[in-house]
């Protein structure tokens, strides 16, 4: 009890803090994100007396149906850095936008046909259970593990950097004030209320997502009748690229495999996210997991047709409003590299332009809720990595009590929280930019085939998975790191060593085959076990029987 | 006895049927996936001057434009209409095989 009443002053006193440091920025901000925390901190309440085994905390008990399932993973998956990332890249040079948009909804079939379905049958808590399921533990888990816990690291690094300097901008406060509570906030969420806490502050944040952006692209059109190509032909007029808005343009025409392998790594990295394939345990049943996907696509593809409307319009729109540039007042400014705040800020400026300082508000509000809800789900999957795979299954090797996992989970979110501030402020002024794209080819080249296989085909042995997952994670980071985005652009050296910087097509290839070689060439006793433990597997992927179910309430 | 149940689905004949036809569908509806995804990237990376004509004469978005726009409803309709088969063929399937093992 005593330790509700620990998060309940901490939950007076992050706001309190907030305002006041908050003079100057935008009341209306402030005002909702302030009611965005109280009514999560409720939630959060009110979840934290629901929490009480390992299965309510890291999969809600398995009470979330599929509709707010959809809603959740639509509010997980659209990061800030995605939803102004891909505005701005819009804004910056049209049609290139368009790439990520697609790939990053292309992961939602992919998920769809090859896992889902047979996640949700085989596993409690996290993927690792069922990369696990016929394979042998420690090995297995400790691949997952360590490719899990570096993709979350990347992804939280990347969000906690993005986020504050975006918060930096938006509230008015300082950098490692707003890197500190978004941790905190993230820290109590989770801590207390586990998944059930960060489902609801995920559906929360994907709704008011959804409003602040059909309202904003509605706002936008409505200056052009409605018309979405009236709102292209001012685009094409003002923006000095014209006509290349509406092309693919150098960035992709330039190098074509470097286009192809980013393609690969967003569709296959999805099916290897950790913090997204546990969001498939909190459902039921494998019918719930489609629902999950069904009503997640929709709301994903429908955002990011919002956010081409918004980045068209922001084109259009923007350059009516010298005061949002650098040296505007006087009447000349460069539209792409004077915004105020950096290109990602378009959508935020526009929501200024077209609904005044009570959209902006709401936008700047929602901005901050999405990175909470990110954050959330990212920690919330580092530590049932770090408690169920590493203590449970590998250091206590299936000994330790529910109680004492459960123990280690709490403490891990500590650690991650904690980590994750100190992380956001050593990062600061590093370049960050190649994270989230480091983190999705790794999913991609490690996480993703050895799922994939180990629950389709019969072959797949715990040598080959183990070897082929860790030969994708190699390659994919020793890939990056000597390519242009890391050897030159973080290290400074003159020439990449790697002529382009997405690995995915040669790693993930690489991975399916390292799996298929050293699998089929593993003539030990263990690994004709687990090709005979194939048959039961398929039985409980096909049909749920012996599933871990919902728990009732 | 979890071993008999599993002994007992794997002798079901509608288990075999279950297990192959949804391998297809699946298979299948994954295929569609990857030739639509891969034929967008790789137009849009090998013949872009395809996706920079304008749709029409009057006008500004470009058939790359629409046809993304099209690219991304199809990643949504195939996860439905998998959806419907699941409903309609497959779920009737294993409540049958549920029935007759428990």
């Amino acid at each position: 009890m005593n330790k509700l009443l620990w998060g309940a002053l901490l939950a007076l006193a992050a706001p309190a803090a907030f305002a006041e440091t908050g003079h100057g920025a935008n009341t209306e901000a402030i005002v909702m994100f302030l009611l965005f925390i109280a009514g999560t901190m409720g939630i959060t309440w009110w979840a934290a007396r629901k929490t009480q085994t390992t299965s309510d905390f890291y999969t809600a008990g398995g009470g979330i149906s599929g509709f707010q399932n959809g809603l959740a993973i639509a509010g997980d998956y659209i990061s800030a850095a995605s939803f102004l990332g891909i505005a701005g890249m819009v804004y910056v040079s049209g049609y290139y936008g368009v790439i990520y948009a697609i790939g990053f909804l292309f992961g939602w079939p992919v998920v769809m046909f090859l896992v889902a379905e047979r996640l949700r049958n085989l596993g409690r808590y996290n993927f690792a259970d069922v990369t696990a399921f016929r394979l042998e533990q420690t090995p297995v888990r400790i691949l997952a593990a360590s490719a899990s816990l570096l993709i979350i690291a990347l992804y939280l690094i990347a969000q906690m950097v993005g986020a504050g300097k975006l918060i930096v901008l938006l509230f008015g406060i300082e950098y490692k004030f707003a890197v500190v509570i978004i941790g905190a906030l993230m820290m109590i969420y989770v801590f207390f209320g586990g998944m059930t806490a960060t489902t609801w502050v995920q559906i929360i944040k994907a709704v008011l997502m959804l409003a602040g952006g059909t309202l904003l692209s509605a706002l936008v059109l409505y200056a052009f009748n409605f018309s979405p190509d009236a709102m292209l032909a001012e685009a094409v007029t003002v923006h000095p690229y014209a006509e290349e808005l509406m092309s693919p343009g150098e960035a992709v025409t330039s190098n074509p495999l470097n286009a192809l392998s980013l393609g690969l790594a967003l569709a296959f990295g999805t099916a290897g996210l950790p913090h997204i394939l546990m969001r498939f345990f909190t459902v039921s049943s494998a019918q719930e997991a489609r629902k999950s996907v069904i009503w997640a696509s929709s709301f994903i593809g429908y955002f990011y047709i919002l956010t081409f409307i918004i980045g068209f319009g922001a084109i259009a729109l923007l350059v009516r409003h010298p005061e949002f540039f650098h040296g505007g007042l006087d009447g000349s400014f460069n539209m792409l590299t004077d915004l105020i705040g950096g290109t990602n800020m378009a959508a935020v400026h526009l929501s200024n332009a077209v609904g005044g300082s009570l959209l902006l508000g709401f936008l700047a509000a929602v901005t901050f809720a999405t990175i909470v809800a990110v954050v959330a789900g990212l920690a919330l999957a580092g530590a049932a990595s770090i408690a169920h795979d590493l203590y449970a299954n590998v250091i206590a090797r299936g000994r330790s009590t529910e109680k004492q996992e459960m123990r280690i989970s709490k403490i891990s979110i500590l650690v991650l929280g904690v980590l994750s501030i100190l992380l956001g402020i050593i990062f600061e002024d590093q370049n960050v930019a190649f994270m989230v794209g480091l983190a999705f080819a790794i999913a991609a080249s490690a996480n993703f085939p050895v799922l994939v296989l180990s629950i389709s085909w019969r072959g797949c042995t715990t040598r080959g998975a183990v070897m082929g997952g860790f030969i994708g994670l190699l390659v994919a980071t020793v890939w990056v790191v000597l390519s242009k985005t890391v050897w030159v652009d973080v290290f400074g050296n003159a020439e990449p060593i790697i002529p382009f910087p997405n690995p995915g097509i040669v790693s993930i290839p690489l991975a399916f085959i390292a799996i298929w070689f050293f699998s089929i060439t593993d003539r030990t006793a263990r690994a004709e076990r687990e090709r005979d433990a194939f048959d039961a597997l398929t039985v409980r992927s096909q049909t749920g029987i012996g599933r871990s179910g919902a728990v009732a309430h | 006895m979890q071993r008999d149940v599993v002994a007992e689905v794997l002798k079901h004949p509608k288990y075999q049927e279950l297990v192959k036809r949804r391998t297809r569908v699946s298979m299948s509806f994954f295929g569609l996936t990857l030739l639509i995804y891969a034929g967008f990237i790789l137009t849009m990376a090998y013949l872009p001057e395809v996706f920079a004509q304008p749709l029409g004469a009057t006008w500004t978005m470009s058939v790359g434009l629409f046809v993304g726009l099209l690219v991304a409803c199809s990643a949504v309709i195939l996860i439905a209409l998998y959806t419907y088969f699941s409903n309609k063929v497959f779920d009737p399937l294993l409540a049958a095989i549920m029935r007759d093992v428990q």
